[in-house]
């Protein structure tokens, strides 16, 4: 029982917000827009988070390390194109996810590089890849989408397990797609990682005090240098399964997705000032923030207010963190009263 | 009617200590008031109380009987208290003049400023401080003691004046600089001014103050006539205990053995051709003043420091230590000099803090660590070097400076290291836990370990170590056996200059 409630990071009082958060969002749009929960939109939902769930993953582990991440937008439009390219330029499709799962650890490889090679903040140098990124995934398709004709690549968004056919019934559940197992287990693997394993400690080690971290015999560089490589490979994960999603590889997908990645991020916990949050938190913030801006599409708000509504959410997941972050302060002072 | 400055009842607190408790006295005009007491006994705090920087918790300070409550440094200047750090708070790049009257030039209606009204106006108060400067000399082209006296002539220069602070003036100024700084503070006094100043000498402390306050562990203990009273008696009060008490109950009954760790001619960026030898058993202390190089000899021979030239051998056998990682699988550990930035993990519990360097032994092939390995680790930890902790999954800064401090040491001494580097391990934490600390550091020699003492506290350095090496200017100064060690050879080494020096022995 204790390992389990350690794996998720302990459900404190801010988890039950969050529970809170997620249940009042669903009740709300649940109430304006019947269609909200039904299976096949909760399915729709899953399937759309499994991407911002993914790059969320790699957020969690760079901003608990006191990093963060601005190139995934790009980088998961770079790794859709390069897939689909390489595929229509008849690779197999498991050479060629191999050679974009390579591209994307390239990409994690130069961040990394320049935060330590030549000191640049996480913010700026990830903001360089963001743009260059960008630029690659447009010139390598002449701007326009690739389309996929190959089937083994189709299949990644086809393939839906369990099913379960119902020949009588309409509303057959027919089985919760590859994109959201693949999220599942990668939720549950880099999570057990982060709170189980010394990798996982070294993290939060380097977030809180990257000096005394490496007075203490850790390695802060090639500790950050594994989270920038697998941030890009989990990227590349996420472009070749939305591809196949779209049929096609689409250079001007995912502009902001880093955006939603980190306020999910924030909003489950974790601390900008690094070295606090948890997987479980920012499950719980993934989840709030997909049924967020997939109620606010099904109401039919305006995508222009969507914008609004996300600057308004990232917001609120900020000063959350600053409220617990002087609360965290304010209990230790206050415990120093309580022992002197 | 002289001004008089109150403090009555102040409170402050820190995550894990209480730094100043129910501290009420007085100061006058026309007085020096010396502030003494050990590191971390709340003299910097209660500074930075009365210039707005911090905040009391409970109590409040009055001047002239009036309640002062100063949000900022700024605002507390503007009502005529000062504070003149060791730290200099001048900007280099502008002139004299324009740093005494920074942000206050005079200026015609369009605010076009009259550098030549500045100049003359600061002339007038140079000439009163008696300096060979000129007011247009660019701040960083003056020595350390005149840019000194420019952040003394900056606050002077304010009509407002009542309250002048020192903070560790000296440290930082050769004998003859001293002598025109104490001349300024007796110009101060005798205008009336009520001047505070903090200092470790005592020496000094007699020759310029006229009433000592000493605090101690964040308490007023009381105060005294600064020139009748006797040296020990001060001490004694200081410390709560005769210091000579302490040491000689240390445990020295043992053994030095074989040359166990040697530095040849080592240099880095911040250090210049560093040699010496530690023996099995020996505790090698390093003495000098603050940024004379001690620290960064320790940080280039564990490797956070890259070592330009020179070599560090082990056991005879040359080693490469290119990380701090390195250092400690080749068996020599650091508890760096400033816990709260270097030493301890914040954000981690105590388990996480002491186990952190021994994350391989308690991980499979996988990485994935084993609860039961770590609690047995940190149990032990917390028995051997009886750390005062609730729980092991106490958040660290939860716990008191001390024991803090021996959670890095146990954190080290777990990974069985032969040579064990301790820089400025004492400091800011209270008497109780550095006598624990002295008898550690003895039984570590006991037990055959090279322990390497970093200290700015002569009567630690002196009380504990067998040999006592002393920097000066990023280089050694010189070396010094216990028996020959005392307070005046050790500050005589770091701040003389090797002709000075001579000289003075010789008249001697």
């Amino acid at each position: 029982m204790n390992r389990i409630k350690r794996l998720i990071g302990g459900i404190g009082g801010d988890k039950l917000i969050l529970m809170a958060a997620i249940i009042v969002v669903f009740a709300l749009f649940t109430s304006l827009n019947r269609n909200f929960l039904t299976p096949t939109n909760i399915t729709n939902i899953l399937v759309a988070t499994s991407l911002v769930g993914l790059v969320a993953i790699g957020e969690t582990y760079l901003v608990i390390a006191g990093h963060v991440d601005l190139s995934p937008g790009s980088l998961v439009a770079l790794s859709g194109v390069l897939a689909a390219l390489l595929v229509s330029k008849g690779v197999a499709f498991f050479p060629a996810l191999l050679i974009t799962l390579f591209a994307g650890a390239a990409v994690g490889l130069a961040n990394s590089l320049m935060t330590s090679k030549i000191k640049l903040e996480p913010f700026i140098a990830t903001l360089v890849t963001q743009s260059i990124v960008r630029g690659f995934a447009y010139i390598l398709c002449g701007g326009k989408p690739v389309a996929i004709s190959d089937a083994t690549f189709l299949r990644v968004s086809r393939l839906r397990f369990p099913v379960f056919l119902n020949e009588g019934s309409k509303l057959s559940f027919s089985g919760i797609p590859l994109a959201v197992w693949i999220m599942i287990a990668a939720f549950a693997l880099f999570g057990f990682i982060l709170a189980r394993t010394k990798f996982g400690r070294s993290i939060y080690a380097v977030g809180g005090n990257k000096d005394a971290a490496r007075l203490a015999g850790l390695n802060p560089q090639r500790i950050m240098l594994v989270c920038y490589v697998m941030m890009g490979v989990i990227c590349a994960v996420g472009g070749v399964v939305f591809a196949a999603r779209m049929n096609s590889g689409q250079p001007a997908a995912n502009v902001n997705l880093e955006f939603d990645a980190i306020t999910a991020v924030i909003l489950g916990g974790v601390s900008f000032s690094g070295g606090v949050g948890s997987m479980g938190g920012t499950i719980l913030g993934v989840i709030l923030i997909q049924s967020f801006n997939t109620g606010l599409t099904m109401v039919n708000v305006q995508s222009f207010w969507q914008l609004v509504a996300r600057g308004g959410l990232l917001l609120f997941a900020l000063t959350s963190d600053y409220i617990r972050k002087a609360n965290r302060e304010k209990n230790l002072l206050a415990d120093s009263k309580r022992n002197s | 009617m002289r001004d008089v400055l109150e403090f009555q009842a102040i409170s402050k607190y820190f995550p894990g200590v209480k730094a100043l408790d129910d501290i009420s006295f007085e100061a006058y005009g026309g007085e020096v008031l010396a502030f003494l007491g050990e590191n971390g006994a709340g003299k910097s705090t209660l500074l930075k109380i009365l210039n707005g920087d911090y905040q009391p918790d409970g109590g409040k300070y009055l001047i002239n009987g009036k309640e002062a409550h100063f949000r900022s440094p700024h605002e507390a200047i503007s009502a005529g208290v000062s504070v003149i750090y060791q730290e200099r708070q001048i900007l280099m790049e502008l002139s004299v003049a324009e740093n005494i009257y920074l942000g206050r030039m005079p200026a015609n209606r369009l605010g076009v400023i009259n550098t030549r009204k500045a100049n003359a106006m600061a002339s007038g108060i140079i000439s009163d401080f008696g300096l060979p400067i000129k007011p247009s000399d660019k701040v960083k082209d003056l020595s350390v003691a005149y840019q000194q006296m420019v952040e003394i002539m900056k606050a002077y220069s304010r009509d407002e004046l009542k309250v002048i602070c020192f903070d560790e003036p000296t440290a930082s100024l050769s004998d003859s600089e001293i002598g025109i700084l104490f001349g300024i503070i007796r110009k101060l006094r005798d205008e009336g001014k009520i001047i505070i100043y903090v200092s470790h000498r005592m020496s000094e402390i007699r020759e310029i103050a006229d009433r000592v306050a000493i605090f101690k562990d964040g308490r007023f203990v009381g105060a005294e006539d600064a020139k009748t009273s006797s040296e020990a008696g001060l001490i004694r009060k200081m410390v709560g205990r005769d210091l000579g008490d302490i040491y000689d109950s240390l445990d020295r009954d043992k053994e030095i053995g074989a040359v166990l760790l040697e530095a040849r001619h080592i240099s880095s960026d911040y250090v210049e051709d560093v040699s010496f030898s530690l023996h099995r058993g020996e505790v090698l202390g390093f003495s000098g003043l603050v940024g004379a190089g001690r620290t960064e000899v320790m940080r280039a021979i564990v490797g956070a420091d890259k070592i330009k030239s020179g070599e560090v051998l082990l056991d005879g056998k040359p080693i490469s230590n290119r990380s701090p990682k390195d250092a400690m699988a080749s068996g020599i550990v650091l508890v760096p000099e400033d816990r709260k930035t270097q030493g301890i993990l914040a954000n981690l519990d105590v388990s996480g803090n002491i186990n952190i360097a021994l994350m391989d032994q308690h991980s499979n092939r996988l990485g994935v660590l084993d609860s039961d390995k770590e609690s047995r680790a940190v149990e032990k930890g917390i028995k051997d070097f009886s750390i005062k902790t609730p729980s092991p999954f106490k958040k660290i800064v939860e716990l008191s400076g001390g024991n803090q401090q021996k959670c890095v040491v146990a954190r080290v001494m777990a990974t069985n290291p032969k040579v064990l580097i301790l820089d400025e391990p004492t400091k800011g934490i209270d008497v109780g836990a550095k006598s624990e600390f002295y008898q550690m550091i003895c039984r570590f020699a006991k037990e055959g370990l090279g322990v390497i003492l970093v200290s700015s506290e002569l009567p630690e350095v002196i009380g504990l170590s067998d040999r006592i090496i002393v920097m000066k200017g990023r280089r050694m100064a010189g070396e010094v056996m216990r028996s020959d060690a005392t307070e005046d050879r050790l500050l005589a080494l770091s701040m003389m200059e090797a002709d000075e020096r001579i000289s003075k022995e010789a008249c001697a």
